[in-house]
């Protein structure tokens, strides 16, 4: 299931987090590890000149300069690197994303694992993911694990899942995840779906009612693809659909999040993950995997 | 009866100094090097107070207070997180207190009195 994990990282303190979690994972499910990182975006096509990812300075990419960035990355990781038998550092130029995909697709990937932004502005670190996991998760063959907030990364393993729902298309994909994810690592499984009341003024009897209809339609939904699988929970109710999945992902300790990558932007240009997974990934307190296509679950 | 600290840290230095500074407070302390083997421990030894790691080699400190959490009978038991982790106030956001190594002896003895006496 995870054999093989693409961690996708800068080197920066933004992507420890998902460093911790991707070391914990090679170690703890022997899976295999490739680091990769972007030294740069070439100045001009094929160009040997490059703006370095982390300083925005020119530099020329020689076999010295990639030798002391991998140095700086084991030297980065060093504490990870003592435990981890199946680790390798790969370096490529070029934009960030796009290396990120293909390498993803070279490797046939299992999992991405990326920090939802690099951290170098205060104010989109708040607010939003950055675009490089936006294009990543839109695109990405495999789900996506993000880790953003340091604090959650600090689970090892996974054997508290959390699956919310909004009962799309792409959910199924994500359903799929979770369940198989559940399944191999004998964890618990919490289904939710939170009635989006945001906004609106309802009649407390139209709240329960929907409540009923949307229980009713989770259990008809995805009870039967769990077959003997029993370890799972239904969970229902109103509110502000991302500040329900954080909450109860606090109050039962969920160490898993897996969303559906949902929007209802249908040019792939200007599609984002959608604003409730965006913002999950965000707040969360443990790691959130994101699921657009059915090719890895 | 002296009050009984259970100490959960996979650095054998950190469990011989906070067993030697619950000791001189006059508590009896009892200890375990990893969240897996720590829940035995609680459940046999009914401690009234535990200190807890975050990263251990094994179960981590958040899995362990998750099982905690989930005894009726111990989930009230106070926990401190002695951690060396950064941002780890937000990890256990239930325990009493976190604190971060190097941390002031002075301070976890005064939270330690403060809770259980």
């Amino acid at each position: 299931m995870f054999k093989k994990i693409l961690l996708a990282t800068t080197g920066s303190p933004a992507s420890f987090g998902a460093a911790r979690v991707a070391f914990d994972m090679a170690k703890r499910y022997g899976s295999e590890v490739t680091i990769f990182h972007v030294v740069g975006v070439p100045t001009k096509a094929f160009s040997h000149v490059v703006n370095d990812v982390r300083t925005g300075e020119e530099v020329e990419i020689d076999d010295e300069y990639l030798s002391w960035v991998e140095e700086e990355l084991k030297t980065t990781f060093a504490k990870q690197f003592a435990g981890a038998d199946n680790a390798k550092i790969v370096l490529k130029t070029g934009v960030p994303s796009r290396e990120v995909l293909r390498e993803a697709r070279k490797e046939d990937s299992d999992l991405i694992i990326m920090a939802a932004s690099s951290g170098e502005n205060v104010t989109f670190h708040k607010g939003y993911p950055g675009s490089t996991l936006q294009k990543v998760a839109k695109a990405a063959r495999c789900p996506v694990l993000s880790v953003h907030r340091e604090s959650a990364s600090y689970w090892g393993g996974f054997s508290n899942i959390l699956f919310g729902t909004d009962f799309s298309k792409q959910a199924e994909s994500a359903f799929k995840f979770a369940l198989s994810t559940a399944r191999e690592l004998d964890c618990d499984l919490t289904i939710f779906h939170a009635l989006d009341i945001s906004g609106k003024v309802l009649d407390q009897n139209e709240i329960e009612e929907n409540l009923l209809v949307a229980r009713k339609r989770t259990r008809e939904t995805y009870v039967p693809l769990m077959g003997d699988f029993k370890n799972y929970d239904i969970e229902v109710w109103e509110g502000t659909p991302y500040v329900e999945l954080v909450k109860l992902a606090r109050e039962k300790s969920i160490d898993l999040i897996c969303l559906a990558h949902h929007t209802s932007e249908l040019d792939p240009e200007r599609a984002r993950i959608g604003s409730t997974v965006e913002q999950v990934i965000l707040r969360a307190n443990c790691p959130v995997v994101s699921v657009s296509k059915p090719d890895k679950v | 009866m002296s009050k009984k600290i259970l100490i959960i840290d996979d650095d054998q230095d950190i469990r011989s100094y906070l067993g030697d500074l619950f000791t001189d407070n006059g508590y009896e302390t009892v200890m375990a090097e990893d969240g897996s083997v720590a829940m035995d421990i609680v459940e046999s030894e009914k401690p009234d107070l535990i200190t807890l790691d975050l990263e251990m080699p094994g179960e981590w400190g958040p899995r362990f207070y998750r099982k905690l959490s989930q005894n009726d009978e111990l989930k009230r038991t106070p926990v401190i997180v002695i951690s060396g982790l950064q941002a780890n106030k937000y990890a256990i956001p239930k325990a009493i207190a976190t604190l971060t190594k190097p941390f002031d002896a002075e301070e976890l003895i005064k939270i330690v009195k403060e809770t259980i006496g």
